[in-house]
């Protein structure tokens, strides 16, 4: 099993994210408000955009009534820098208009204060 | 970004003005107007911003927080070196462009100039690899014509980017126009703007109001070709951009279908609307839908022609195309085509890069 530090846990306060690497591959680590962590690739599967330099956010959430918005999951989506596709972190990182597709994701631990991604 | 083994001309990238660099481009009053008065363009689009960063994307916005498409060294690192383009075509960003100011026809004149002038000196003289387009205030058509003439005379500038109003461009107002650029080797260029595609309005959502950006493009195209644009200038050409290609085969079949039915009333059409888009009607392929392969290809059989679609990013748009990604895997004939050929034979100033 390959693992790797990818952040002190101080890095990240809870409703941020980061890149980092493991091995050689781009990271994304996330920090969810309740201070959990979780690592996806650092690139779009739509196009390969960079989703570092996306958004940590919030999204409007299915609603039956048209015209009736309502906002939640704060802290908890991720959002593409290009063309703003969202995806959910705490949903194995799938994408809210099309859940069949999702970003791929690491496991992750903490020990201590160190981040960990593993296989 | 994984780099483009093949030469690119990429037909759709904007530059942005911020009114401080054409200053000193700009005549008095006009200058007074915007300095001293504070004058800027009215702009309408009611939606909040449509992604991360507005309408770009977050990443191309300047580390000093300029705005994206502001600074050429930021997008030839961010773009053309990282891509490895052949060309690009800018297309700007649309203000100062004239294009919405239905009044006060001498500001958006000189707008025009100075941001000719501007785009030239900053862009076009300083990287080989770009080329231009001419911004006019067709509102004053003697004073459009004149400046064709002026900016389109350049040998890197290789459009007329029209502004889309109530007047449609088959229109006899617009004849002049066209054959000003073409005695000046210059296509007509279309690149989408505010409202048109919505009864002049704006639809209620932004969804709505961009996935019928197509529409307002394919207004046009049928009102050119059946108000003879296309007979009558038989050089011109026109360049879709920025409307995507899927609806080309609908729009060849209807269009000869009723061409059959009702030449009658338009006999000065000499050819199919078909053969006549096949000829002087281009189309960029941003913003691209995913299409498999098979998708693709068979879209290229219905068209009759692999010539007709030109690739475009859209950078630093936030629909920006990916010239890796955005398309399905092509053989390299068809590939060379799409990504630098079919521009390079459109454009007359382009022909010999």
């Amino acid at each position: 099993m390959r693992e790797q530090v990818v952040c002190n846990s101080t890095d990240l306060k809870p409703g941020e994210m980061m890149k980092s690497t493991f091995g050689k591959q781009s990271v994304l680590v996330c920090r969810t408000p309740d201070g959990e962590y979780y690592a996806f690739m650092n690139q779009c599967i739509h196009q390969g955009a960079p989703l570092d330099k996306g958004m940590l956010c919030g999204a409007t959430t299915e609603s039956s009534n048209p015209g009736k918005y309502e906002y939640c999951h704060k802290g908890e989506i991720i959002r593409c820098p290009w063309h703003g596709r969202e995806f959910d972190i705490k949903n194995e990182g799938r994408m809210l208009a099309n859940p069949n597709k999702k970003i791929p994701s690491f496991k992750v631990r903490v020990e201590g204060e160190q981040v960990i991604v593993y296989k | 970004m994984q780099r483009n083994q093949i030469p690119l001309i990429d037909t759709d990238i904007h530059e942005r003005v911020q009114y401080e660099d054409i200053l000193n481009k700009l005549d008095e009053p006009f200058k007074h107007y915007i300095e001293n008065c504070h004058w800027i363009q009215e702009k309408h689009m009611p939606y909040t911003q449509p992604a991360v960063a507005g309408v770009d994307r977050a990443d191309a916005v300047l580390p000093d927080g300029r705005p994206a498409g502001s600074d050429l060294a930021f997008m030839q690192e961010q773009l053309l070196d990282d891509v490895g383009h052949k060309a690009g075509i800018l297309t700007s960003a649309l203000d100062p462009s004239p294009s919405s100011m239905h009044g006060w026809h001498e500001m958006a004149a000189a707008l025009a100039t100075a941001y000719n002038d501007w785009q030239i000196e900053n862009w076009l003289e300083k990287d080989e690899r770009l080329y231009g387009s001419v911004h006019i205030a067709a509102q004053d058509r003697e004073r459009a014509i004149q400046e064709i003439k002026r900016a389109g005379s350049h040998p890197k500038m290789v459009q007329v980017l029209l502004p889309i109003d109530d007047i449609m461009w088959g229109d006899p107002y617009y004849h002049p126009i066209f054959e000003e650029a073409e005695k000046q080797s210059l296509m007509i260029g279309m690149h989408h703007n505010e409202p048109p595609v919505y009864y002049g309005r704006w639809p209620r959502y932004f969804i709505e109001w961009h996935s019928l950006i197509p529409t307002a493009h394919m207004k046009q195209v049928t009102n050119m070709i059946f108000n003879g644009v296309f007979d009558k200038f038989p050089t011109l050409g026109l360049m879709m951009i920025e409307g995507g290609f899927t609806f080309i085969p609908h729009m060849m079949w209807k269009l000869d279908q009723q061409f059959r039915d009702l030449r009658h009333e338009v006999p000065w059409l000499k050819r199919k609307p078909s053969e006549i888009m096949k000829e002087q009607v281009r189309f960029t392929t941003q913003p691209a839908e995913e299409l498999t392969k098979q998708e693709f290809t068979s879209l290229l059989e219905q068209m009759g022609t692999d010539e007709m679609l030109c690739f475009s990013t859209d950078y630093p748009h936030w629909d920006f195309d990916s010239p890796t990604r955005a398309l399905p895997k092509m053989d390299e004939q068809l590939t060379r085509k799409i990504f630098s050929e079919n521009a390079k034979n459109f454009y007359p100033k382009l022909h010999a890069i």
